[in-house]
């Protein structure tokens, strides 16, 4: 009797212990048609494995399984009040940016082009903190152009790896939310590097939002008024007194509070009015009293001699500004579509709360409708999510740089720190066409199976022309004849100015720039299938493919889409048995590499 | 015949292309009616008259300023808005009486006087919005303020051609263009061809090919990513064998800007694809100069004008000038008066561009007064949809031009 009473504790110890790890048969099913557009809480009885996927999928980067299964038992409110409030999570594991230290004294402030900065070096016999040579010297301009060069290069190579520093962060974050909401505000009141050109500033701006993600929107407004870098990307160093320029107000007012159709054109002027003399130096905000308008203006109705706050003020007291700001993160968060009903209701959410935002938030991961059909796994992943997901799901504890994240995610359509413009990145079903569909799963063959041979790291690229300008000058040639390309008109461009010579410039500064930056450490990601699913106890086929489709999608596939991963791996090892072995480790790889590749995939 | 593929195959790629014998479904398509209504629309049409003509549309994203394009330099207050950016008469290359092209725009000046180029004065559009992302919507949809959902290109589409034939509609870029929108028509959208490909072993590629295959399901996301997947299995080797087996002694000028898309279109075109409309861009907002602009605008005018220079001449090349017309446009002008910053903000009015044996060379429409302003910004003389007629109409033969662009619009004769 005892001994059978063992085996019974024993059979179902094993069973529970079993379950954490094979397949939960456990689903929610799709939830009620009501759902939808219900914004009323979802209750512990609604609470499951694969709603807690969903969350985790929407509100982070996704997680493995153990920590799903951790957070399905747990109740969605506790999950859903950690998640938000996330501040009491001790999240030291992630350290600061690494800089390089690029920047030199005098290089600031920085001219805005290569023109203006050999004007000043005429007019001043300096600049970027380099003195012109003395008259009679050949190239007497060379070592400030080398320098102006040196700077752009030098500024992408840091952004770069600002970048991975930020994969890293959104991988490792034990805050997933803060992340996912950083990148959302990123996009939402988007610059790039690519003109502001000072890795500082977007660094600052990504540690501002970092700050301000879930807080106060008047605060983060206001924050992102007066940052340096959206100040530079938006000319308002140019809006002055004497000729508002209209870019500044216009963004602010169509893109990041209110949406077209909500305002006038007269708005818009007296809004870039409020702003100008808003303006950095270098890398703090600074207001420039001589050159701002203080004159009175009528904005949305009001009239008063306002300054940019309170612009900011009047926006907020304006209800389809909090209509505006909760449909654009219900956008993000929950799904394209949102009704009328939906929007106005989550505006009266944030707008009663005083504009904090994490009440809003709150509400919308506890919502029905957030769990409802229409939300569910029909968001299809932006390339920054569906790479670092995918590492998430992997196991993996930090970003591989072989392949190079920044490369990945931008022959996506999304490079980080560089949106396409002011407007951020359009989302949804934009980030898919069929060249990019083919590349969403050709990127994954990539990490499974590194090319290292062929592998070019882009921190250390440098153009055809620059690296024969390179050979040529090791081969003892001088800059003229080194710098020989193509057609007469095109040399005469290049060495055009007897006081320096363009090309040498682009080679030299490219030269600088390597020297000066941390080159990124190249690793490749170091996965282990084979352990995976020995520890899934997945040791047929069928397991091993229901496995990782568990594991990595957000939906079922259909029975024939299965047929075929399964008949795969059969096909691969020769056998339904899956045992270790010399081969099963590249035959995993490759069935991942198909799950990757489903059009299923990129759905989150 | 340079680096062609051996017939037989490349008719088989075509076949396979054109899903010749295969019923995909496409998310929007409605799969019974969609034959006879195709069968419908292309009753009475003209556009089997021109069965064989191309259209491709190159966008300018950011607001072109036309005024510095297609300079006014007999009109004094052109001097006197400008002073630090206005081009010298003496710079500018003089095509007419008071008229010239900015002096990097030599690539322009060819075909002008080759008798290729036509400009059309002042085009615009009613209660014209002078934010980039609303008017360039309205430029794609080609219903000014208002919500269509479907681009101008997608809806003749779907009036004038077959959507049994696949790839009508090509759309050079990262992301599909609102202009080629369309209900019965999945354009083919892709930027590099060389990249256009899956990677992996054969049994990978042939499992994939087996896991992308359009299917119908609630999820309509879903369903919209599979029949995107197999779109891709269905073109990529098409267009990735027809882009490497091409080669040009032609110059597009420096790869920046339109030129390299250009020449992926002549790739296409030159291997038969029987695409009818191809869209290009000039993507990034690049052309918008708020600041400094002498430099830059220069630098953009010279790479757009030769790539569309080496591409008319890559069609003389292959035999295909007969068929191929180009029609170049930008959301707005820029204002009249330059900024404090030695650029232009943005503004309304603009020239539009058409290119190819087709047209009658020379400057169309009248241009706007540079004194009768609205709120320092031109009036426009020509609706832009007439535009849009004229190459709906005279130059790929579909007459019913107010189907497709939801009101009567007269054509301009631009076209011989």
């Amino acid at each position: 009797m005892r001994s059978r009473a063992l085996l019974l504790i024993f059979i179902l110890g094993s069973l529970s212990v079993g379950r954490a790890q094979t397949i939960s048969t456990e689903t929610s099913g799709p939830a009620p048609a009501a759902w939808v557009d219900d914004l009323s809480a979802i209750t512990a009885a609604d609470w499951t494995r694969d709603r807690a996927a969903h969350l985790v999928e929407r509100a982070g980067f996704g997680e493995t399984p153990d920590q799903i299964a951790r957070l399905a038992a747990m109740k969605p409110d506790d999950v859903v009040n950690r998640l938000v409030a996330y501040e009491a999570i001790d999240n030291r594991s992630v350290g600061p940016f690494e800089e390089s230290g690029i920047w030199d004294p005098g290089m600031d402030p920085f001219p805005p082009s290569r023109a203006e900065t050999v004007r000043i070096a005429y007019e001043r016999g300096e600049s970027l903190g380099i003195k012109v040579l003395p008259k009679g010297t050949p190239r007497r301009l060379q070592p400030i152009v080398d320098k102006f060069f040196y700077s752009l290069i030098a500024n992408g190579i840091e952004t770069q790896r600002l970048g991975l520093w930020w994969a890293n962060r959104m991988l490792a974050s034990k805050r997933p939310l803060e992340e996912k909401l950083t990148l959302f505000w990123h996009g939402h009141f988007a610059s790039g590097e690519n003109k502001v050109r000072d890795y500082r500033m977007m660094l600052r701006q990504n540690e501002m939002f970092r700050d301000r993600a879930s807080g106060n929107l008047r605060t983060l407004l206001v924050g992102i008024l007066k940052d340096p870098a959206m100040l530079v990307y938006l000319d308002n160093g140019e809006n002055v007194k004497s000729h508002p320029n209209e870019n500044f107000g216009r963004e602010l007012l169509e893109l990041f509070t209110m949406g077209v159709g909500n305002y006038t054109e007269r708005d818009v002027r007296e809004a870039a009015r409020a702003f100008t003399g808003w303006s950095n130096d270098v890398l703090v905000f600074k207001f420039n009293a001589d050159l701002h308008d203080a004159g009175e203006k009528t904005f949305l109705g009001r009239t008063g001699n306002f300054n940019g706050e309170e612009i900011i003020d009047i926006i907020l007291a304006q209800p389809v500004t909090a209509e505006f700001v909760a449909a654009k993160l219900y956008r993000f968060f929950v799904r394209e579509e949102i009704s009328d009903a939906v929007k106005k209701e989550l505006g009266r959410t944030l707008r009663e709360s005083g504009y904090e935002l994490k009440p809003l938030l709150k509400r919308i991961f506890l919502s029905k409708d957030f769990y409802s059909q229409p939300s569910y796994a029909t968001q299809i992943k932006s390339p920054v999510h569906l790479v670092v997901s995918t590492y998430k799901k992997m196991g993996l504890r930090e970003v591989p740089t072989m392949p190079d994240f920044g490369r990945m995610t931008g022959s996506l359509g999304q490079s980080l720190f560089d949106p396409p413009n002011v407007a951020g990145w359009a989302g949804g079903r934009t980030w898919i066409t069929p060249a990019t569909l083919l590349q969403r799963g050709n990127l994954f063959r990539e990490v499974l199976f590194p090319d290292v041979k062929g592998f070019r790291p882009p921190d250390r690229a440098m153009s055809a022309t620059d690296a024969r300008v390179g050979e040529r000058l090791a081969k003892g040639m001088n800059i003229t004849e080194a710098t020989r390309e193509g057609d007469a008109e095109s040399n005469m461009m290049v060495d055009r100015e007897e006081d320096y010579n363009t090309r040498y410039g682009g080679y030299k500064g490219a030269i600088d720039a390597f020297e000066r930056t941390k080159l990124i450490p190249r690793q490749q990601a170091t996965i282990n299938l084979t352990t995976m699913v020995q520890a899934a106890r997945a040791d047929t086929a069928e397991k091993v493919v229901d496995h990782l489709v568990d594991r990595f999608l957000r939906v079922r596939l259909a029975a024939k889409d299965r047929a075929v991963l399964v008949e795969f791996l059969r096909g691969k090892l020769g056998t339904n048995d899956v045992r270790p072995g010399e081969t099963l480790e590249s035959a995993l790889r490759e069935l991942l590499y198909l799950v990757l590749s489903t059009p299923e995939y990129q759905l989150g | 015949m340079a680096g062609i593929c051996s017939c037989s195959r490349r008719e088989f790629l075509i076949r396979g292309l054109y899903g010749i014998g295969v019923g995909a479904s496409l998310p929007m398509v409605l799969n019974r009616t969609s034959a006879a209504l195709a069968a419908q629309a292309l009753e009475g049409t003209s556009v089997e008259k021109h069965r064989d003509r191309i259209l491709v549309v190159v966008e300018l994203s950011g607001g072109n300023d036309g005024l510095n394009t297609v300079v006014p330099f007999g009109d004094a207050a052109y001097y006197r808005a400008r002073p630090n950016l206005a081009i010298p008469e003496k710079q500018a290359i003089k095509v007419a009486a008071g008229f010239g092209f900015h002096p990097s725009m030599v690539g322009f000046e060819r075909l002008y006087k080759d008798g290729l180029m036509a400009v059309v004065h002042g085009c615009g559009y009613d209660h014209p919005s002078l934010s980039h992302f609303s008017s360039m919507g309205f430029w794609h949809t080609g219903v000014p303020n208002g919500g269509e959902p479907l681009g101008w290109l997608g809806r003749l589409a779907d009036a004038g051609y077959d959507p049994a034939v696949r790839n009508t509609i090509v759309n050079l870029g990262s992301s599909q263009s609102l202009a080629v929108r369309s209900r019965r028509h999945a354009p083919l959208v892709f930027d590099d061809p060389a990249r256009f490909r899956r990677d992996g072993t054969d049994t990978e590629k042939e499992a994939l090919v087996a896991l992308s295959q359009s299917r119908t399901t609630p999820n309509a996301t879903l369903e919209f990513l599979a029949a995107t997947a197999q779109n891709a299995t269905e073109s990529s080797d098409f267009v990735r064998q027809a882009s490497a087996s091409y080669h040009t002694p032609v110059d597009y000028g420096i790869g920046g800007g339109v030129g390299g898309n250009l020449q992926r279109v002549a790739a296409l075109i030159a291997a038969g694809m029987r695409t009818r409309l191809y869209y290009v861009t000039y993507a990034g907002n690049s052309f918008d100069t708020h600041v400094q602009q002498a430099d830059l605008h220069s630098r953009l005018l010279m790479y757009t004008a030769d790539g569309v220079r080496g591409f008319l001449e890559d069609m003389k090349r292959i035999g295909r000038a007969d068929d191929v017309a180009v029609m170049m446009f930008t959301e707005f002008g820029r204002r009249v008066e330059e900024n404090g910053s030695l650029g232009t903000d943005h503004g309304t009015a603009t020239p539009m561009f058409l290119f190819g044996k087709g047209v009658k060379a020379g400057l169309h429409g009248q241009h706007p007064s540079l004194t009768d302003l609205d709120d320092g910004n031109m009036k426009m003389t020509t609706d832009f949809r007439r535009v849009y007629a004229t190459v709906i109409k005279e130059w790929l033969g579909y007459d019913d031009t107010q189907a497709v662009l939801k009101q009567r619009f007269d054509t301009l004769g631009v076209f011989a």
